[in-house]
């Protein structure tokens, strides 16, 4: 119930440049992307994952400068929403009924063009008739985010899975890739235990999910966030539970 | 139900939702050309022909009102002059937008006023940026359909009757029950403004069993105040508060509940912290300006009065409060003639009757609290010659203002006359009673006063009990007459105001239905809800009204349990009607 501290001409000064610096990234991600979508259509790339796409050298360089733009992107969601004032974390919350289907529906197109210029296939288990209440954005944003995590580390495929176990709904993101390393997977306990794990950029990302996560309640039960490695392909597990 | 999809794209593709998207048309609003070109892109990948630009709120302004637009995106944040939300509210305000069309808010993060509902005029949806197909594709079929489930309930509410709106809601729920929760809102403001606070609170409590929503909770809280458990709604808004500090409603909500305490200076603190989370909302800033003055906070009310006038620059929702507001600001600082400046710049650009009156009262206060009491006797004297010309009188506490002023600069009987309208208008409001009775103290015509308070209150109740005794011995015709003229002598009471609308409802039930009377007892219900919203008979005679008006459709009748209503007498006793 305290008076924000700061100025006020500096946090309208911050927020119009938070705005630009959004402006800027939302061009040049939507530039890319439909850059890649021409060379694609161009080089006939597209029919089924594994064919030859790199006739042109630009194209995988082009791939990897959207997945930079991306994390750049969600770093600054990130930020953003944990210091919504400068140096408080808060962050207005927002819980809307949608059905399953659409939240994966916008998830997945949001990952399409770089998975495809990336080569990687996208496997989704879902109920999509399910109604869950939830923040949508905010969901949106760490699921969106732990799919690019899952690029850097993958092989080949990312497993989308959501399925409900007594009254929790349980998101995984799934890769083929050699797992998470040991310090990894403590940072992702550490988390679960209400430790701020703020070493890196990783360890950022990983509190934002579980900042996220902790803001779902329903009838006194919390939402959580875990790593795992294994599960159906073999690598890292990123899972999102919510009440 | 599980479905498993394996696509090498990765998209699964979205429900056919039945909306051609390809036929409608667009209009994008975004001072950054890149986005521009970025959200026509969108566009025109899921089908779009027919979309417009605009770089600035102004350039919206024009292009809407040239042409009626399906779906508007506009950003909230458009560099210098009108922001989205200033925009949004003058295409509401100025019937720009046709009730079917989608308004998307987009903005670079989640404001307060986006998120919490702080804005009277809310947008379909935000979206947040950076913006890409499926989202838009995503919230557009969703706005769609939402507002197809919600289009028999709006109508409903647009006519008053929420109580048929409200059993429209749950037939709603048992359909789609993707909305329920929206639903379900809807139905407990639905029912706090038929007067059925105990019904609203069932439906907040259900809500708040499976998760906290500080909407739900403030709602509960709000049925505190209005049953005059003003502590208990106290803690709750601050509960809400301590729970989420953007939830700018509960700040205006537990202000209300301080002031009905009598903690004035408390509320003002409450509302300055309101407005320093929610700068840009006019209202807000006005009720600010407004409890500084009362407290005597000359300099907090400047900043608020100055800030209203600031924002209200490129809003439809400039009204005229802030410059009266800023006028007494300027008489208190001994700024007679800024004061004056405003008080003119108030009369040009707010063309109304009663803007004269009151920038006659506030210019009297000015002189009068920076001790010119010639000038101040002189603008009472022209207050009393514009009372004489004119046989309308303003709301209760403009009234109040005068007389009190009228009495301080030394005129006698334009206050009286005031006074006695306003007791004759509210004859059985015993808090208002007794502040009148202290002005006529004040003005050392305490007795006086006390047999001019009696006469005024008995001539109020003889007119309302000739009206029912008429009513009641089956003289049906005359009684409605009697009423009407009621009416012209009493124009804001709201006993005969009641009665009146529940006579001429009971005369059509019995003697057929009747476009004239119709329009008529519309009228006066409106004015009802107008002068204090939120009654239950309001909400029943509504229902009632709007069951009589021959519908083409013809449902099955509903069925009108008592179709002789109630009547109140004078004394507030219930009676009989006489069939």
């Amino acid at each position: 119930m305290e008076d924000r501290g700061g100025s006020p001409e500096l946090f309208v000064f911050l927020a119009s440049t938070v705005h630009d610096m959004k402006n800027s990234l939302s061009v040049l991600g939507g530039t890319l992307e439909s850059l890649l979508v021409k060379q694609e259509a161009r080089q006939g790339v597209g029919q089924g994952v594994g064919q030859d796409a790199a006739h042109d050298a630009s194209y995988p360089q082009m791939a990897h400068m959207l997945y930079q733009t991306r994390r750049l992107s969600d770093n600054l969601m990130q930020l953003l929403a944990l210091y919504k004032e400068v140096g408080k974390p808060t962050y207005p919350f927002e819980p809307v009924t949608v059905p399953l289907g659409e939240l994966v529906h916008q998830v997945a197109s949001q990952s399409r063009v770089l998975l495809e210029a990336k080569e990687i296939r996208l496997d989704l288990d879902f109920p999509p008739e399910l109604l869950w209440t939830l923040d949508e954005d905010l969901v949106i944003g760490v699921l969106c985010h732990a799919i690019n995590n899952a690029v850097r580390y993958t092989r080949d495929r990312i497993r989308l899975a959501i399925a409900e176990h007594d009254g929790m709904l349980e998101f995984r993101v799934e890769d083929n890739g050699m797992g998470f390393p040991p310090s990894m997977i403590e940072a992702g306990a550490a988390v679960g235990q209400g430790v701020n794990f703020l070493t890196n950029s990783s360890g950022l990302g990983l509190f934002f999910a579980s900042e996220v996560a902790k803001m779902h309640r329903r009838r006194q039960r919390g939402g959580a966030v875990r790593l795992e490695n294994g599960g159906p392909l073999d690598g890292g597990c990123f899972v999102l539970t919510l009440p | 139900m599980a479905g498993t999809y394996i696509t090498a794209s990765g998209a699964p593709v979205p429900e056919i939702s039945g909306v051609d998207w390809s036929e409608k048309r667009y209009l994008i609003v975004d001072d950054f050309v890149g986005i521009r070109q970025l959200l026509r892109e969108s566009l025109r990948n899921i089908g779009a022909r027919h979309i417009d630009q605009a770089s600035s709120g102004g350039e919206a302004m024009t292009l809407l009102g040239r042409m009626h637009y399906d779906v508007v995106l506009c950003d909230f944040n458009l560099g210098e002059g009108k922001n989205g939300q200033q925009v949004l509210e003058e295409a509401r305000v100025r019937n720009l937008m046709v009730p079917s069309s989608v308004w998307l808010m987009v903005s670079a993060e989640k404001s307060v006023e986006a998120v919490m509902g702080a804005a009277e005029h809310q947008p379909d949806a935000y979206i947040i940026k950076p913006i890409t197909e499926g989202v838009l594709l995503t919230r557009l079929n969703r706005v769609w359909h939402k507002k197809q489930v919600f289009h028999g309930i709006d109508a409903a509410y647009i006519d008053k009757d929420y109580l048929r709106a409200a059993r429209l809601c749950d037939e709603q729920i048992a359909r789609h029950p993707v909305h329920e929760i929206d639903l379900m809102r809807m139905k407990a403001t639905l029912l706090l403004k038929a007067g059925e606070p105990d019904k609203a609170r069932v439906v907040y409590e259900k809500l708040l069993e499976e998760r906290e929503y500080n909407w739900a909770r403030a709602g509960l809280g709000k049925i505190r105040l209005a049953n005059g458990d003003h502590e208990a709604a106290l803690q709750m808004f601050q509960g809400v508060i301590a729970e989420n500090r953007f939830y700018i409603d509960a700040y205006d909500q537990l202000a209300a509940a301080l002031e009905l305490l009598g903690r004035h200076e408390d509320a003002c603190g409450v509302l300055e912290r309101a407005a320093k989370l929610s700068p840009n909302s006019v209202p807000r800033q006005r009720s600010l300006g407004n409890a500084a003055l009362r407290i005597g906070n000359v300099q907090l009310a400047e900043h608020a009065f100055r800030k209203c006038l600031a924002i209200g620059e490129y809003s439809i929702r400039r009204t005229v409060d802030a410059y009266l507001g800023m006028a007494r600001v300027c008489g208190m600082k001994n700024d007679t003639k800024e004061a004056l400046r405003l008080l003119a710049v108030a009369q040009r650009d707010f063309p109304g009757d009663l803007v004269e009156l009151r920038s006659k009262v506030t210019e009297g206060l000015v002189y009068h609290e920076s001790g010119d009491f010639r000038r101040a006797r002189k603008s009472g004297d022209q207050l009393e010659a514009m009372l004489e010309g004119e046989s309308r009188r303003p709301h209760t506490a403009t009234c109040i203002e005068m007389a009190t002023l009228l009495f301080a600069v030394g005129v006698k009987e334009a206050p009286v006359e005031l006074l006695c309208h306003v007791v004759r208008n509210n004859h059985d409001n015993a808090v208002l009673l007794d502040e009148v009775q202290k002005i006529f103290d004040k003005a050392r015509m305490g007795e006086e006063g006390a047999e001019l308070i009696a006469a005024a209150r008995k001539e109020a109740a003889e007119m309302m009990n000739e009206g029912v005794l008429l009513w009641k011995t089956g003289r049906l015709a005359e009684a409605v007459a009697w009423m009407r003229a009621s009416r012209e002598r009493l124009p804001d009471n709201m006993r005969i105001l009641f009665n009146s609308a529940q006579m001429l409802i009971t005369h059509m039930q019995q003697q057929g239905y009747d476009e004239e009377l119709m329009i008529e007892a519309n009228g006066v219900l409106m004015h009802v809800d107008s002068l204090a919203p939120g009654q239950q008979r309001f909400a029943q005679l509504v229902e009632q009204l709007q069951e009589l008006i021959p519908r083409r459709d013809a449902p099955a009748a509903g069925g009108v349990d008592d179709p002789a209503g109630t009547m109140e007498d004078a004394a507030g006793g219930k009676a009989a009607p006489a069939a």
